[in-house]
């Protein structure tokens, strides 16, 4: 811990090896945070690097480096934000947002993730995950964004609160109605104890 | 002691981040409420399955960070280029137009641009109305007269060209009448037996070629006829002689039948009269 503070404060102090050291640590999870929110590599690559783009340029103001984490999400969050604006006025829509048909995704396939894997666990798990992706983008904006902080990104609500810059009590509303919601919509699909629980 | 956790309280239960009176309170409460501990179960089970979305795998794309940011001089900043850029472009214009000696005049709705010394041009005196309604007339009239001219000798011309066609065409005729009176009588004969001879030539070739073709057609109707009478003939004679053969074994099986009876007839006759006697 003290290690990453003393690395924040040299990349404040305009150190370019330590920021590059910064975004090759901190990458991974705005690239999954991002991606989560937007079920989307290429948005997901685009809005990384804008916020690692924000990083740089702001770092000099943040005061307490005790903070970075909740500050960078923040710049996430806005970056997300402003990205999906732009993309509900524009009327283009993107060849991603055509999802292909299972037959179609022989990409999963090429996806070669360990050998010794059991092929239809493999089928089964991606089916899963592309399901829950799918109830995720169900969730309003809001909740999705403090869902993905507190579930994936294990965030506590302090620092959710911080980098929404709302109250905690809203943010623990907002997950309680998210969760409320994704149980739902899990029991719609019929993934239940019975049926999924040996794959978990 | 009637506790109820509000949502907030809930949710922080749920992701352990309750401690000391608050987090003893809430397991009482989940103790007593086995719906509401059900709740809790659900969404346990709802984080877990959330739990099978993994990360993906993603490598950090080089993001080349310029050094500490610099300061812009305040002459490059957008907020002093644009009314700079305004300045400089009416100087400019002006220095041109002083070079090259650029005048305006704007006088009774007209505006001149002049490079150099401008000369002032004389004002030419207006026409009146009446003037222009005169030359108007004069323009009419000279025109009505010229139509007329050409009227005038269009008509002449073309009735000199009447006069002549006429006068070509009676000739041409005339002589025409007069030919046809010079044909003498015998010509007139001898066309008409001409025409005669050949006429009946005609006639008499088209009859000839008449007649061989209805004796081609009355010989083949005849034959044709003559065969079917012969198929009919024959098939009345299978026909009668099948009838006769049928008679004939009629009248056979008749006989045999009066025999039969005649027989048995007799027989009877001749044991009644046994048992009689």
């Amino acid at each position: 811990m003290m290690h990453a503070e003393h690395l924040i404060a040299q990349a404040r102090e305009g150190d370019t090896a330590a920021q590059g050291k910064l975004v090759q640590a901190w990458y991974k999870r705005i690239y999954n945070f991002t991606f989560k929110f937007f079920y989307d590599h290429d948005m997901a690559m685009e809005v990384s690097q804008k916020t690692f783009i924000a990083m740089h340029r702001n770092l000099g103001a943040l005061n307490d480096t005790a903070r970075f984490k909740s500050w960078l999400y923040t710049i996430a969050v806005n970056c997300c934000r402003e990205e999906l604006r732009k993309k509900k006025n524009s009327r283009a829509v993107s060849l991603h947002d055509f999802r292909p048909g299972e037959a179609e995704e022989s990409y999963r396939w090429e996806v070669s993730a360990e050998r010794n894997e059991n092929p239809e666990n493999l089928l089964r798990q991606s089916e899963l995950a592309d399901l829950l992706q799918t109830c995720l983008m169900q969730l309003s904006e809001e909740q999705r964004e403090v869902v993905i902080m507190k579930e994936y990104e294990g965030l506590k609500f302090r620092e959710i609160a911080e980098a929404l810059q709302i109250s905690e009590n809203t943010v623990k509303s907002r997950m309680y109605y998210g969760l409320e919601a994704l149980k739902h919509m899990l029991e719609r699909k019929r993934i239940t104890k019975e049926t999924i629980g040996y794959e978990l | 002691m009637n506790y109820k956790p509000d949502e907030a309280t809930l949710v922080s239960f749920l992701y352990g981040e309750l401690s000391g009176e608050e987090l003893r309170q809430v397991e009482e409460y989940l103790q007593k409420n086995p719906d509401e501990r059900k709740r809790l179960e659900e969404w346990s089970f709802t984080r877990s399955t959330l739990s099978s979305l993994a990360d993906k795998e993603v490598i950090a794309p080089p993001i080349f960070l310029e050094g500490s940011p610099r300061t812009t001089p305040f002459w490059k900043e957008s907020y002093f280029r644009l009314p700079l850029g305004i300045a400089a472009s009416f100087l400019f214009m002006i220095v041109t137009a002083k070079i090259m000696g650029l005048s305006l005049r704007y006088s009774g709705n007209e505006l001149r641009i002049g490079f150099g010394a401008t000369e002032s041009k004389q004002e030419v005196p207006a026409v009146t109305r009446e003037q222009v309604g005169e030359m108007i007339n004069q323009s009419l009239q000279q025109n009505n007269h010229v139509l007329q001219a050409s009227w005038n000798e269009d008509r002449t011309m073309l009735q000199k060209s009447i006069q002549k066609n006429l006068a070509s065409a009676s000739g041409k005729i005339d002589k025409l009448v007069k030919t046809a009176s010079s044909a003498n009588q015998e010509q007139v004969k001898r066309f008409v037996n001409q025409m005669q001879n050949e006429n009946l030539k005609l006639m008499k070739d088209y009859m000839q070629l008449s007649a061989t073709g209805q004796k081609e057609y009355i010989e083949s109707l005849l034959v044709d006829f003559s065969k079917y009478l012969q198929e009919q003939r024959k098939q009345d004679i299978q026909l009668f002689q099948a009838k006769v053969n049928s008679v004939e074994s009629n009248t056979n099986q008749f006989k045999q039948e009066t025999e039969q009876i005649l027989t048995s007839l007799i027989a009877n006759t001749g044991t009644t009269n046994q048992r009689r006697n």
